[in-house]
């Protein structure tokens, strides 16, 4: 089988379906559309530049850090304080004695966005730079596989629907943390949308 | 893998999620005790505490990501898994497949918010929540159907009974 989007061959397998769909040049902005299932197989997207993925993924993972070190929110009932980071949730519940639930916290909420990001940044660095990494291909894979792992946005709806529900109890004060995991959903959402697949595989193909 | 084998692992899977829903719904997530009073909430107590202190927005945005979205990817999944080998609506049901894979991860909304309650949820006597087993079925649920989703492939939807590649 070809690469999926190598732009000389006939076929190309569709993304979702895996029905051949024939392949052809196509206009800026037109896209191909699988003939089976509907999927876009191909799309002349108009971009010629990772650049802005790289950017991206880079403040993301800078911003990654601090979402992960400053404190989200403190609340307080009756005088006595008590803040949180997103791993505070992970330790607490794994001491309760809920191992299985910490440990899906910790990688949907810390690991998967960190990895993802860290992927995009590693293709999008080897093709801005034209440089031939090693696994990049491997790399590639693994982006597909953590994109919907990547829940930061999800983390930062239960943060607010956290601070409203304490409200009722006590008070709750916002951290720099919250700010910080709300840029860092946005970063995470902008590289994964500025990150062109088949463009990463055409410039792939050229390091070759 | 054959694809024989994927498609037993996803009716399995979606068995089990099918099952493990009625006590992640019934069964208390968390504790709360507050000053005194102590307060197990299950998934839809949480909802309706929320609702009735006039917040029927984030309400609406819990009950939606912790049950309502649970709830159809189960059945989804079901349907999708019992069409298998027949000839028809395929291409609704690879829509559908598409819709439950990316609305799926809204459901670990609710299980961030036990994890952000338990971590501030720390003040001793005066403010303590407490995770409770409900979380643990709740997880499971939403792992149940996420490996569902990824042991059936969507090119298994195109196969049908009378030509079943290997």
């Amino acid at each position: 089988m070809t690469s999926r989007t190598d732009p000389s061959s006939l076929w190309l397998a569709c993304p979702e379906c895996e029905a051949p769909c024939r392949n052809r040049a196509l206009p800026a902005g037109a896209e191909l559309r699988c003939t089976r299932c509907g999927v876009r197989v191909k799309i002349a997207s108009g971009r010629h530049s990772l650049q802005p993925a790289w950017a991206f993924a880079t403040a993301g993972l800078f911003v990654a850090i601090l979402a992960n070190v400053e404190p989200i929110m403190t609340f307080e009932v009756a005088g006595d304080t008590q803040s949180n980071h997103i791993v505070s949730g992970v330790t607490e519940l794994a001491r309760q004695g809920y191992g299985p639930v910490a440990a899906l916290v910790c990688f949907a909420g810390i690991i998967a966005p960190t990895l993802h990001l860290a992927a995009i940044w590693y293709i999008a660095s080897a093709c801005c730079l034209r440089r031939r990494w090693p696994a990049v291909h491997r790399v590639a894979v693994l982006i597909e596989m953590l994109e919907p792992w990547n829940l930061v946005p999800v983390y930062a709806i239960a943060t607010v629907v956290a601070v409203v529900k304490l409200d009722m109890m006590g008070t709750v004060d916002w951290k720099a943390g919250a700010l910080w995991i709300l840029v860092l959903s946005l970063c995470s959402l902008s590289a994964a949308q500025a990150f062109d697949r088949e463009l990463v595989e055409e410039r792939l193909e050229a390091l070759k | 893998m054959t694809d024989t084998a994927r498609l037993q692992w996803a009716q399995a899977m979606v068995v089990t999620g099918i099952v493990l829903y009625v006590p992640a719904n019934v069964l208390p997530v968390m504790t709360m005790s507050i000053v005194g009073t102590v307060e197990p909430l299950t998934v839809l107590g949480g909802v309706e505490e929320l609702y009735d202190s006039g917040l029927w927005p984030m309400a609406a945005v819990v009950f939606l990501a912790s049950i309502v979205v649970p709830f159809l990817k189960l059945v989804s999944l079901s349907w999708i898994l019992f069409m298998h080998g027949k000839p028809v609506l395929q291409r609704q049901r690879s829509t559908l497949r598409r819709i439950v894979h990316s609305i799926g991860s809204w459901s670990m909304v609710d299980v961030f918010l036990l994890a952000i309650l338990a971590a501030v949820g720390q003040l001793g006597a005066l403010a303590g929540v407490k995770a409770e087993p409900g979380g643990f079925f709740f997880a499971a649920v939403l792992v149940c159907s996420l490996m569902a989703a990824e042991f059936y492939k969507p090119r298994m939807i195109w196969q049908t009974n009378s030509e079943q590649t290997p």
